[in-house]
């Protein structure tokens, strides 16, 4: 019987505006969560799936030896795409000329992942393909056409095979982002390999296994695989981050994280409020009821009702606006981009609607308890009820709320842990700023009549409201500079590493003749370009005497540097320097003494894969010569930018025992392809890697991340609007009687707005104030702990918070009061 | 039960109402005795704090009491929770209210509506719109509140105490926020409904004319009965 009155209630409270904010709410609530893990997913799965494109698969396995067949029959039992590739060196001949190329043998699925891009002659356009080349042809990166002086159609032999030239092999999608070899790549057929008879037994060769499949089919085979790995196998995923970029997408997407945190607690702020607010308006009606004979299980069912309805419309329509705004968001992002956002699947969907539902439910349930234990004594006693407001257990319950929310959405214990305290810490300093303030305030000797005077005097009255009124502003505050401060540092920081005059092209195999003329031809032609660095490549052979492979135990995490991906297997390119290169952190030890030893400083990657220690001697093959250094130092190094990195760098006094070549690099124009042609001609043995695509690459998704950044960041701002208007208006009633008294006793309209504006502007300018310290100090907490970059301190958000608060808190408020006081004067 | 308490609608004995304050226990109402009869019209009137409403909430069971009891229409209020409580009200006492609180989200009609409704009536829509047009409202039925004078607001509130034809009706300084024109027509509007329908009537005011206009008047001052004295409409009556 009750259902009817219900929903009467319902549709007259909603149409009366008095569920819109909670309405508003929890549809905020929905609409940020849904819109931004959508977002994050679908760029999180374009980002896998370009850092895919990094391996040419989901996972690789690489070893040194051959692989049992069984490893690729059992992933096909497990629903698993897979491809076998083999690297190993050999001789290219053609036109009398002999080279040593480094190849590479795909079967028919190679790349898993990504594309090959090729071009039909050295002039014509570059494509993409799919596959490799069929059995019987191979195709050679450009530099090998210059050194072997053919064309495409023209025969090479290889090992013992001849081959056609077929395509120009311009690009693979796992090729080495630096590699010495870069410029000397075979590609051929897996089925060719025996033809070249250049894999005999204990020849060098590297192998690899890729697979592609669904999360889950890769985590069970690889659950089948881990017992059975071998010391020599190593298993990497796209986690392991291959592209020097990989640190800072995983920036962005902690970003993204964080803004999502914001979003729900602003929210869940505003639905705390407006909950609480509603609650207490209904306080007469439920009295009111209750006197006419109401009994309490009618009313609870009556109000159950209206929280529910309004928590499922407010989901539905929560999801509906997250959905054309991640829809609008992600084809924005699509277009800028060039190529289409995998879809999201159902996580955001029921996430979204979940976190809705807890919303509405636990912010509701103290003020809807407190509602139902009104007296119906309150309609002779009009404020009878009224002490029940603040209740410890609504906060606590609040604050549980929102620590849930949180972890829930990120998943993660330390940010979610860090973000609160220190809004713990806001809402502390807050409470006891606003004690000391009413308190010095009452003290002041008010000169009646004055804005200030009648300002000051309503901050007083209203002591616990504008306590919650200073933490809700302050928080908003908070979480908008934090963003704002944090994105503006992740993305100058981004910037930085990719400077407009970064170097575009590597020059590789110069001789320590031609270093002098290539200076002056780069000097001639205006060319700016890095020093010349001595390279030379050398396997780590033995670890104080003892045997490498063994000293070393398999890889069994995913969590690994970028430089590793090839493992220990690898040739490193190796280098000597008389200091520390740019980007490079000395972790533990000391740079070079300048002793008799040869000492060697490593990659801090490496310490725990070789087991390092400081002191050890570690024993290097160059060109089949030991040669034995001793680890005095390890050292960070920064693979985000797009410099040359050095795993081993030896001490200056290596110059002369081994031979060596020199690396530069260079930043090239269009107009310099000529010059650079004849420098080619007249130095064949030099090669350029042409690094402009990974730039461009790099850049791109240094956009691509910057504007999802931009579009998330606007999403919480205006969250942060929304709970400063929603906190505006739950005062508003109040402060029109007010507005009523004053105007009866005879106070001007201009004296009423200005003590508004006043009021609201020093509410704005303390939670500024404090939004701006607090933000500081959980700035440099965050940056530390969750971005890996250096901490620093933003004093112009001291400023910044205060004046904004005070601008955008009095603004706010001054346009609603005045816009009540227009409405509502007359009746009231 | 005697047969004189049968007619009393409203026995009242040893009432007895104290509060905790910070400074100790304060009696507000102390051994109140009286009782009404069914369809008895009686004001209680006392200075501002003397009481008076506490005892018009204890009567109404809005409230409970510290000690003795009160029987309404034989039920003793003592001994029933707040759901039967409620009950009672729902099935024997109309209110009208000094500021007539009524839901502002519900129109003139529903309002009046409103108690049959909770009680589980959905058919007192034909009695709503008949006793609005008793209290002269028909043309304002899909009014709301905040569309109406402080006068019609009270009439709906006058018609809404009718519905559903309750044995007692309390009133509390039902003229008090309004003009003295408005003032008199509502307080006109109380008493012939109240004849109409011969419901018992307890009227709380400060205003000696408006007391005057019941049968009884009890006269409270610093929480106990002072005395009972006869209004006007005792001698009519």
């Amino acid at each position: 019987m009750w259902v009817k009155l219900a929903f009467k209630l319902f549709s007259r409270e909603f149409k009366r505006g008095e569920l819109t904010i909670i309405f508003a709410a929890i549809a905020l609530a929905v609409l940020t969560v849904f819109s931004l893990s959508a977002i994050t997913e679908r760029i999180g799965l374009n980002i896998a799936q370009k850092s895919s494109d990094f391996i040419a698969a989901d996972r690789r396995l690489s070893s040194n030896h051959a692989f049992d067949p069984k490893l690729q029959t059992k992933a096909s039992e497990f629903g698993l795409k897979s491809a076998q590739v083999l690297y190993f060196d050999s001789m290219l001949f053609a036109n009398d000329e002999l080279v040593l190329g480094s190849v590479k043998a795909g079967t028919d699925t190679y790349p898993l992942k990504g594309k090959i891009t090729i071009k039909d002659s050295l002039t014509s356009q570059a494509y993409e393909v799919n596959t490799g080349p069929k059995a019987g042809s191979v195709w050679l990166s450009e530099g090998l056409f210059y050194t072997l002086n053919v064309k495409v159609g023209d025969i090479v032999e290889l090992g013992a095979g001849v081959f056609n030239i077929s395509k120009v092999l311009v690009k693979e999608p796992d090729a080495p982002f630096f590699s010495l070899s870069g410029n000397k790549r075979v590609l051929l057929s897996y089925k060719d390999i025996p033809t070249t008879k250049a894999v005999q037994p204990g020849s060098r060769v590297f192998h690899r296994l890729l697979f592609a499949g669904n999360e889950q089919q890769l985590s069970d085979y690889y659950t089948w695989l881990k017992p059975q790995l071998k010391n020599n196998q190593n298993w990497q995923g796209i986690k392991d981050r291959q592209s020097p970029l990989g640190n800072n997408l995983d920036r962005a997407e902690r970003f993204l994280l964080l803004a999502g945190l914001f979003g729900i607690m602003l929210a869940a702020v505003a639905m705390a409020v407006s909950a609480k607010r509603y609650c207490e308006r209904q306080y007469d009606p439920v009295a009111m009821m209750k006197t006419l004979g109401g009994s309490r299980k009618v009313i609870r069912n009556i109000f159950l009702l209206h929280l529910s309805l309004v928590t499922g419309f407010s989901i539905i329509a929560g999801l509906l606006m997250g959905f054309v705004l991640q829809t609008i968001g992600a084809d924005y992002l699509a277009t800028f981009m060039g190529t289409e956002l995998p879809q999201a699947g159902i996580r955001p969907w029921l996430l979204s609607s979940f976190i809705g539902l807890i919303c509405a439910l636990m912010f509701s349930l103290k003020p809807l308890l407190d509602l139902f234990d009104i007296p119906p004594l309150r309609v002779l006693r009009r404020n009878l009820g009224d002490t029940l407001a603040l209740s410890r257990l609504h906060l606590a319950l609040s604050f549980m709320t929102i620590f849930v929310l949180m972890w829930l959405f990120s998943g993660e214990i330390v940010t979610t842990l860090i973000l609160f305290a220190s809004t713990l810490l806001v809402i502390t300093i807050l409470f006891g700023i606003s004690r000391l303030l009413f308190a010095a305030g009452r003290k002041l000797g008010l000169r009646p009549g004055s804005s200030w005077s009648l300002a000051i005097a309503t901050l007083q009255k209203r002591a616990n409201a504008n306590a919650i009124q200073l933490i809700s502003f302050a928080l908003a505050i908070k979480l908008m500079l934090f963003l704002v401060v944090l994105k503006n540092d992740i993305i100058t920081d981004w910037q930085m590493q990719v400077p407009p005059d970064a170097p575009n092209m590597f020059i590789i195999n110069i001789s320590e003749q031609e270093v002098d003329p290539i200076t002056q031809f780069f000097t001639d032609n205006n060319i700016a370009h890095e020093a010349f660095y001595p390279v030379f490549s050398g396997r780590v052979d033995a670890v104080n005497g003892e045997e490498f492979a063994r000293s070393v135990s398999k890889q069994e995490g995913e969590e690994k540097d970028g430089e590793t991906r090839e493992g220990v297997n690898r040739e490193p390119n190796l280098t000597w320097l008389e200091s520390l290169p740019e980007g490079n952190e000395i972790t533990s030890g000391e740079w070079f003494s300048g002793g008799e030893e040869i000492e060697v400083s490593v990659f801090d990657g490496w310490q725990e894969t070789l087991s390092l220690k400081l002191g050890d001697t570690i024993t290097l093959l160059v060109n089949e010569q030991p040669i034995e250094a001793k680890v005095t130092s390890f050292r960070s190094v920064d693979w985000g930018t797009l410099k040359p990195n050095f795993v081993m760098i030896l001490s200056p006094n290596m110059a002369g025992k081994v031979p060596v070549t020199y690396f530069s690099a260079a930043k090239l124009q269009d107009k310099h392809t000529k010059d650079i042609s004849h420098l080619l001609q007249r130095y064949p043995t030099v090669s350029m890697i042409d690094i402009k695509s990974q730039i461009e690459q790099a850049q791109s998704i240094i956009a691509q991340v910057s504007l999802a950044i931009g579009f998330v960041l606007s999403i919480v701002l205006i969250s942060g609007a929304l709970v400063l208007i929603s906190q505006v208006q739950a005062s508003l009633a109040e402060r029109m009687q007010e507005v009523v008294i004053l105007r009866t006793l005879g106070a001007k309209g201009r004296l009423i707005k200005l003590a508004t504006l006043y009021e609201f502007m020093l509410l704005g300018a303390i939670a500024g104030l404090v939004a701006a310290i607090v933000s500081d100090v959980a700035l440099l907490v965050i940056q530390q702990q969750l971005f890996n970059v250096e901490g620093r301190m933003h004093p112009y958000i001291w400023l910044l918070g205060p004046s904004s608060g005070a601008i955008f808190v009095s603004a706010i408020g001054y346009f609603m009061v005045a816009r009540t006081m227009r409405q509502n004067t007359q009746g009231l | 039960m005697s047969v004189l308490s049968q007619l009393n609608v409203i026995q009242v004995s040893g009432l007895t109402k104290c509060v905790n304050t910070l400074e100790g226990s304060l009696t507000i109402l102390s051994d109140i005795n009286f009782s009404v009869k069914s369809g008895e019209s009686v004001a209680i009137v006392g200075a501002s704090g003397s009481g008076k409403s506490t005892l018009l909430s204890l009567l109404a069971g809005l409230d409970v009491a510290s000690q003795g009891d009160v029987h309404l229409d034989g039920e003793a209020l003592s001994t029933l929770d707040e759901e039967d409580r409620a009950r009672v009200r729902a099935e024997k006492i109309g209110f009208v209210f000094q500021s007539f609180m009524l839901v502002q989200s519900l129109t003139a009609l529903e309002n009046v509506m409103l108690p049959a409704e909770l009680a589980g009536d959905h058919d007192a829509k034909a009695q709503a719109i008949e006793l609005l047009e008793k209290v002269g409202l028909s043309h304002r039925l899909e009014h709301y509140p905040s569309q109406l004078s402080g006068g019609e607001q009270q009439r709906v509130a006058i018609a809404r105490a009718f519905i559903g034809s309750p044995k007692i009706l309390f009133a509390d300084e039902p003229s008090a926020n309004l003009d003295s024109k408005n003032g008199h027509l509502i307080e006109k509007l109380l008493f012939d409904l109240n004849k109409q329908n011969g419901t018992t009537l307890v009227l709380v005011t400060h205003d000696e004319q408006l007391a005057k206009q019941c049968q009884r008047i009890i006269h409270i001052e610093g929480g106990q009965l002072e005395k009972i004295s006869e209004g006007v409409a005792a001698n009519v009556g």
